[in-house]
């Protein structure tokens, strides 16, 4: 068949004009600056430290402040990129564990079994277990995740954020959910007897 | 369509991301597979149990005061436009910038009534959450939030708790849009801030959303009041809370 084809919910809104040098900060802190929660969410859970979330946020927003010229379409997607590339710089430095691996085809998935009851057990995962299994998948796969589920953003948006393909966005999305999937039925089989009590 | 077919476009279709066409033949497979269907449930329980859930990290205080502080007043350059412009004198430059925004007003802006109005929301919207000043009076009780707002304006917004429905309601503020004092409701749901601008209008509008700036704006006018709602949350939701209020408002 041929490659599907996708709604685009979200309508690239018209490129800013260049202003005045002088507006520049204020046009800044209008366009940007609102997206600031959007940044930090992502850069936490990409780095699972509030710290380090911090500090890069703080570089990638000077870093986009720096770039604002170069702004096309919405602002969201185009911050949440610089701090998604920040995120991964930080990374290959500080921590390369996490790089490691970052490829597709490395993770590879067992067939689940669909009628197995413990899958439907997702929605009375605690709130704990669940935000670690989440914290624990890879960061490919977690990253696309966090920005469909916790910043709403659309596959095209999220395509411009990591810089792939639409059809890249969709598989990890799917594999993320498999492997969450995955990892809750291991954590409720686990915890069967507290879950009887 | 084949069931490896469905399975590789239900999360796409969860999404709400296949086009219309598609999306029917997902449906009409779903109809006739009950393992599919099962399947499809348990990813929007997933979705949902995610979006409650999981944490979401707001940035702290301290860090969007240092940054405001540390975006220099001054103008950054812009590399990438610097070699394209560069051979231009600065007069030039100016006068094509101004000769591109004039050309581009005509062609794309064209301000209505109602995209000024949109965009004065959205400013109204973009102004409070920067202040933090989102809410004056901060109550989830609309027996509170309606006095308030009724003592300090010249009308009486309506307010509805749809917390039952997942709209929390967090407060209100007042606000200045489209050259009068307005209400705003503010509410949330997760973690997304969703402001209601109300005002009294004679002529009844249905509702109609649009995107501006990475902002959700939806509009519409029902009983006598006008409403304006903007908030980063995502369309379809935006819509929800429109169709409650265009419900609770035609209820006296």
């Amino acid at each position: 068949m041929t490659a599907p084809e996708y709604h685009e919910p979200h309508s690239g809104g018209p490129a800013p004009l260049e202003g005045t040098l002088s507006e520049q900060k204020e046009r800044f802190e209008r366009l940007v600056l609102p997206h600031l929660d959007a940044a930090y969410n992502l850069a936490r859970w990409i780095t699972r430290n509030d710290h380090d979330a911090q500090d890069v946020v703080q570089e990638a927003v000077l870093r986009a402040y720096r770039f604002f010229g170069g702004l096309r379409g919405e602002a969201r997607p185009w911050l949440l990129a610089i701090v998604r590339n920040s995120c991964f710089t930080w990374l290959q430095i500080n921590r390369p564990a996490d790089m490691a691996g970052f490829d597709d085809r490395v993770i590879e998935l067992h067939p689940m079994d669909e009628e197995s009851p413990e899958v439907l057990a997702m929605r009375s995962l605690d709130r704990r277990m669940l935000n670690e299994a989440i914290a624990a998948l890879p960061t490919q796969f977690r990253e696309v995740l966090i920005l469909r589920e916790l910043e709403d953003l659309s596959y095209k948006e999220i395509a411009r954020v990591i810089d792939a393909p639409i059809g890249t966005v969709m598989s990890r999305l799917a594999r993320a959910r498999r492997l969450l999937a995955e990892s809750a039925r291991v954590i409720s089989n686990a915890s069967v007897p507290q879950v009887n009590k | 369509m084949t069931d490896e077919e469905a399975s590789r476009l239900l999360n796409a279709y969860v999404d709400g991301e296949l086009d219309p066409a598609k999306s029917l033949e997902v449906e009409a497979h779903l109809g006739a597979n009950p393992a599919a269907r099962a399947a499809c449930e348990r990813l929007r329980g997933m979705s949902a149990a995610i979006r409650d859930q999981a944490d979401y990290y707001s940035a702290p205080a301290a860090l969007a005061a240092r940054l405001r502080e540390s975006v220099p007043a001054a103008p950054a350059k812009a590399p990438g436009r610097a070699w394209r412009w560069g051979w231009l004198k600065p007069a030039a430059a100016l006068a094509t910038v101004a000769a591109v925004t004039w050309i581009a007003a005509l062609f794309t802006l064209r301000p209505g009534e109602e995209q000024r109005i949109a965009q004065e929301a959205l400013s109204a919207h973009v102004r409070a959450t920067l202040a933090d000043r989102l809410i004056d009076v901060a109550s989830s009780d609309q027996h509170t939030v309606k006095p308030w707002m009724s003592a300090r304006l010249d009308f009486s917004p309506p307010v509805t708790d749809l917390s039952g429905q997942g709209f929390e309601l967090a407060g209100g503020r007042l606000d200045y849009v489209g050259g009068r004092s307005v209400a705003v409701l503010v509410y949330k749901r997760r973690k997304h801030v969703i402001d209601v601008f109300v005002w009294p209008s004679s002529a009844d509008a249905i509702a109609r959303t649009t995107t501006r700036e990475g902002f959700n704006v939806e509009h519409f006018a029902r009983s006598g009041m006008s409403f304006w709602l903007v908030s980063d949350l995502n369309r379809n939701e935006l819509s929800d809370l429109a169709d409650l209020l265009v419900e609770r408002s035609a209820a006296p």
